[in-house]
């Protein structure tokens, strides 16, 4: 598996964090560490672009739920554009499409964020 | 007639003095020259006595280097490195077999950082060796970064003769950590690079020479036989930890497993399970809530080793103490959850399928906390997935677990089949590292289905075992059918 390569971008008051690679228990710890530096910023309109992300563990899902709560606690949101049929799979099976709002492509995803 | 004597006289004396000063000049010639060969010889002897010192030091470090432990020897090596270079400062750095990244994992004096961009903070709350010691061991440099990169990439040993203008030194403000001279060899064992074992500065400010690379070299070829076996040990012996953690967790899971199917009136059970070495923690359990309904529970916990084990334990005395009397399964998971939360860590979590079976309505009752969805065949071999809402347990807080949770009821026609699976079932492998897949799975519970439930768990099982062919099972495999009898 590829390691994850993370490229932030910002679009308006949108950061868009670009994954590229599989997102597991190595990964991880340097997209929290990018949430973490937004979020000192005071910027908590994120949204993951996945359409390159080839794996994501279930750790990761569960931490990305805690992450979206915390974002919507600060007024803002953590959303999903672009994922695998395979990734969105799994992202139903858990349940977390109902929790996580999921968008086909980052134009429409940016698209639905309040802004401030 | 005297001026010939004159003359006669004073080219005698001319004569003379010049021979007394070619003999003085001789004289001189021979006396330095004694001392040249004198010193020569001093250094000879001093090299000779440091041979003989390096080569008992060898000595030293392989009496019982099978016995001690890995860090204990490393620390020998270096102590002995710096005793035969007569160096201030050394470290050893090993390679790391999984990043590729030699990191140090001995030092002994105050070594200075080797990477350019670290610079030691002069105010800080532990002492100043600490503190620079902190930052050697925080670096890592991978093959072919820097100098202890190069020379584990190009396993040749690098001497720095004047680190003050060489480039490739990081050039240090605090004077203690200044580098005027270093050497850096490669450790290896036939034809693996193990680490670099590096010295720094000579204790009487002179640079290091040649001979000091050849006899760290040497030293470190010797070393490395023993370093490279005490690493293996020590591999050995953390298998063997692990390998006893894990044989500890199976022997808590396999009592948790109901030892026996129950036997209903009316439905026939067939399960299968088949442990996993490496990961897994599936689990399934039947309750007996009152005659008429009966408890059917599937789960896959995450966490490896003695966390998931023990994570299933609570599991299951949770889930036997809510469900006692309740046949409302959307009821009993969101207690679970309630429950569970609370013990579980955040890095694992439990997707969970419970249904109640009600006997004389015919009827299941299903919720599904983020597990993969139960199957439905019906008598003529068609197949239907039975889907619900509902979020693995331990992954969100639990206002949002109970909103997400939903209950189904399902009728079970007579001669009709529910099938329920773990996740290695269906991301079972092949050689070739392909998954058997769910359309492979539904494929068999179409084809398989006609004669009952214990035969459709063999049809599946033959056609897995079939497909995956030796390979061994990377997770755990769980499959329960249920059917309803026909009258």
């Amino acid at each position: 598996m590829r390691e994850c390569q993370i490229k932030l971008e910002q679009v308006g008051d949108v950061d868009v964090v670009h994954l590229d690679g599989a997102l597991d228990a190595y990964s991880f710890p340097r997209l929290e560490k990018s949430f973490g530096e937004l979020k000192e910023q005071g910027r908590m309109r994120i949204l993951l672009e996945c359409s390159h992300l080839d794996y994501i563990n279930s750790a990761s899902l569960g931490a990305l739920i805690g992450y979206a709560r915390k974002a919507r606690e600060a007024g803002g949101d953590l959303k999903l554009a672009g994922l695998s049929p395979k990734i969105m799979s799994i992202v139903e099976l858990l349940g977390f499409d109902k929790i996580l709002q999921i968008y086909p492509d980052s134009q429409l995803a940016i698209s639905k964020f309040t802004h401030a | 007639m005297s001026e010939p004597v004159v003359q006669a006289t004073s080219l005698l004396t001319y004569l003379m003095a010049a021979t007394q000063l070619l003999l003085a000049a001789g004289g001189a010639y021979m006396y330095f020259r004694w001392q040249k060969l004198r010193r020569l010889h001093d250094q000879l002897l001093q090299e000779k006595e440091v041979i003989f010192g390096f080569v008992h030091d060898v000595g030293e470090v392989f009496a019982e280097a099978d016995m001690i432990e890995p860090d204990l020897l490393l620390k020998r090596v270096l102590f002995y490195a710096l005793r035969t270079t007569r160096a201030s400062a050394g470290a050893i750095y090993l390679l790391d077999r999984n990043t590729d990244e030699l990191f140090a994992r001995a030092l002994s004096g105050i070594f200075p950082p080797l990477d350019h961009a670290l610079t030691p903070s002069t105010a800080t709350p532990v002492s100043k060796s600490r503190h620079v010691e902190q930052l050697v061991r925080s670096v890592s440099f991978a093959r072919g970064e820097g100098m202890v990169g190069q020379v584990a990439d190009l396993n040749t040993p690098l001497l720095i003769a004047n680190g003050d203008v060489d480039p490739r030194v990081p050039k240090h403000e605090i004077d203690f950590l200044r580098i005027q001279s270093m050497l850096l060899v490669p450790m290896r064992f036939h034809q693996d690079v193990l680490g670099v074992l590096t010295v720094a500065n000579r204790i009487d400010g002179q640079p290091f020479a040649q001979t000091d690379l050849n006899l760290l070299q040497a030293l470190a070829d010797q070393a490395s036989a023993a370093i490279h076996y005490a690493g293996l040990r020590e591999t050995i012996d953390e298998k063997k930890r692990i390998d006893h953690d894990l044989a500890l967790a199976r022997q808590i899971q396999s009592s948790l497993l109901p030892k026996e199917l129950p036997r209903w009136r009316g439905v026939e059970i067939g399960a299968f399970n088949q442990p996993a070495q490496q990961i897994g923690g599936d689990y399934f359990d039947f309750v007996e809530i009152d005659e008429d309904h009966l408890g059917i529970a599937i789960a896959d916990v995450s966490g490896k080793s003695i966390g998931g084990a023990l994570l299933m334990s609570i599991c299951r005395s949770v889930l036997r103490a809510q469900s006692a009397g309740n046949v409302h399964p959307a009821e009993v998971l969101k207690s679970l959850n309630r429950v569970m939360s609370r013990d579980i860590s955040d890095d694992m979590f439990v997707t969970m399928l419970y249904m109640v079976y009600d006997r004389g309505a015919g009827r299941l009752k299903v919720a599904r906390a983020g597990h993969e969805k139960p199957v439905l065949v019906d008598s003529s071999g068609q197949i239907r997935l039975v889907e619900s809402r509902g979020t693995a347990i331990g992954m969100t807080d639990a206002d949002t677990f109970d909103e997400l949770l939903e209950e189904v009821e399902v009728p079970l026609g007579p001669g009709e089949l529910l099938v329920c699976y773990t996740d290695g079932i269906t991301e079972a492998m092949d050689g070739q590292g392909e998954e058997w897949g769910t359309e492979r799975f539904f494929d068999a519970c179409r084809d398989g289905s006609g004669p009952g439930a214990r035969a459709l768990v063999e049809t599946i099982r033959h056609r897995l075992d079939r497909f995956v062919g030796d390979q061994p099972p990377y997770d755990d495999m769980t499959l329960l059918a249920i059917r309803r009898e026909t009258p």
